[in-house]
């Protein structure tokens, strides 16, 4: 008889039984996101509670609270999902960019394109983001700094390929290329502007932003 | 008869001049509670309370909370423009100056109250505001000031004519929005939100010149 060690056996259920448990906890975990990303999405975070949630999800608000810790904890899940799947969509559609200008422009219209769908989903973040202490933690939030990264990243190719010039200052640039990405949102969401217009202002301010960078 | 036909327009100014009276008294309290408690902690109750009106009735001139504020920030802002239009007119330098100088204007104005500036520019994107409501960026007087300093850049020479004018406005409107922000956060002063946006302004303004 092959000798089984009382560890691997346990080891063995341990792997089991709790994968089935994990298996429903996350089923219930992506209903709840669904339903809560359905509710933000039609009464903006504000108005969307979690009982609200919890019934367009079909189960009781203790299940969600079994989940979830509160609302904003479900706000910040649905957010930084879907930034880090926009923040690789920026960083592929960035590699494509024939020049620093160029790329920018991309990554802001991998953005815009990303959230054309979504615009009242948007509009929530944005109320959100207002919010001193809430708009703080969003933008600390990982998939952010990486959309930042990105951008600090594509200056350093720019001046190592030579078309910027070393006393860029990437930093104060990062920030109001980023800020202008965001301010152009609004257009979006509340005057309709399609993505060519927004591509057409986006790239008339990254090429303001980018004109005393530029060498020679 | 001829009273009859009098008697109508006469109870409606009643109830009209009640409704103004009722307004006034409950963007006085909240004015004085937004400043005081900040936006946040403001119940529409404790407004009512302090109005000496009904919370129903606070609702049947207002739609919410936000409506409340973004009125409350009109007013103010109200002033602000009038102080601007007598002072702008007399700026003198080039453009990034003039716009520093517009800008250092408006965060002493502002600075006490960053944290309702802020509860204003959140106010935008509230489901329940009317669309009548101006929140920030939905007043038109702002960006009329920075487009005339920036037309007025392009008479004098040191802003391009080529610049798509409005792409600027709007990064002005931008920086000027989020550099707020940052200073609430950061918990900076005027002073260091005026030396923020004055660098922010010399980037744009170098990237506006003819060359």
């Amino acid at each position: 008889m092959k000798h089984v060690s009382p560890l691997e056996v346990a080891g063995e259920t341990r792997v089991k039984v709790p994968t089935r448990r994990a298996l429903a906890k996350q089923q219930t975990r992506a209903k709840v996101l669904a339903a809560a990303r359905k509710l933000f999405s039609e009464q903006g975070y504000e108005g969307a509670t979690i009982r609200d949630i919890a019934a367009a999800a079909g189960m009781s608000t203790g299940a969600v609270f079994a989940n979830f810790s509160d609302k904003s904890d479900l706000f910040r899940e649905i957010m930084s999902t879907d930034m880090a799947v926009l923040a690789e969509a920026m960083r592929e559609a960035a590699s494509k960019g024939r020049n620093v200008e160029d790329s920018l422009l991309k990554t802001f219209c991998a953005g815009y394109a990303f959230y054309k769908s979504q615009l009242p989903l948007a509009r929530a973040a944005f109320s959100v983001s207002w919010a001193p202490e809430d708009g703080q933690v969003l933008r600390n939030m990982p998939p952010v700094q990486s959309m930042l990264d990105q951008i600090v990243e594509q200056h350093n190719l720019g001046v190592q390929r030579g078309e910027l010039s070393q006393e860029a200052e990437i930093k104060l640039r990062t920030q109001m290329l980023f800020d202008a990405y965001l301010s152009n949102y609004p257009q979006a969401i509340f005057q309709g502007w399609s993505l060519d217009a927004l591509q057409a202002r986006s790239r008339d301010q990254i090429r303001i932003i980018m004109a005393g960078a530029r060498r020679g | 008869m001829k009273a009859d036909v009098n008697a109508h327009p006469a109870a409606l100014s009643a109830r009209q001049s009640q409704k103004v009276a009722t307004r006034e008294r409950v963007l006085a309290a909240a004015r004085d509670l937004f400043d005081r408690l900040g936006y946040e902690d403001t119940t529409i109750r404790e407004v009512a309370r302090q109005a000496g009106v009904s919370v129903g009735s606070v609702f049947t001139t207002f739609t919410s909370k936000g409506e409340i504020l973004s009125q409350v920030m009109q007013d103010r802002l109200d002033g602000l423009y009038t102080e601007l239009d007598r002072v702008v007119p007399h700026l003198r330098g080039s453009t990034a100056d003039r716009l520093r100088s517009m800008y250092a204007i408006h965060f002493d104005f502002e600075a006490p109250r960053m944290r309702l500036f802020l509860a204003h520019i959140a106010t935008a994107y509230d489901w329940t505001l009317p669309a009548t409501s101006r929140p920030y960026g939905r007043t038109p007087r702002l960006r009329e000031i920075i487009r005339d300093c920036l037309v007025k850049g392009v008479e004098a020479g040191d802003v391009d004519p080529a610049v798509d004018v409005d792409a600027a406005v709007e990064l002005l409107m931008g920086a000027y929005a989020w550099t707020y922000q940052r200073a609430v956060v950061d918990g900076a002063d005027s002073k260091a939100l005026t030396a923020a946006m004055d660098r922010q302004i010399g980037l744009i303004c170098d990237g506006l010149r003819p060359r």
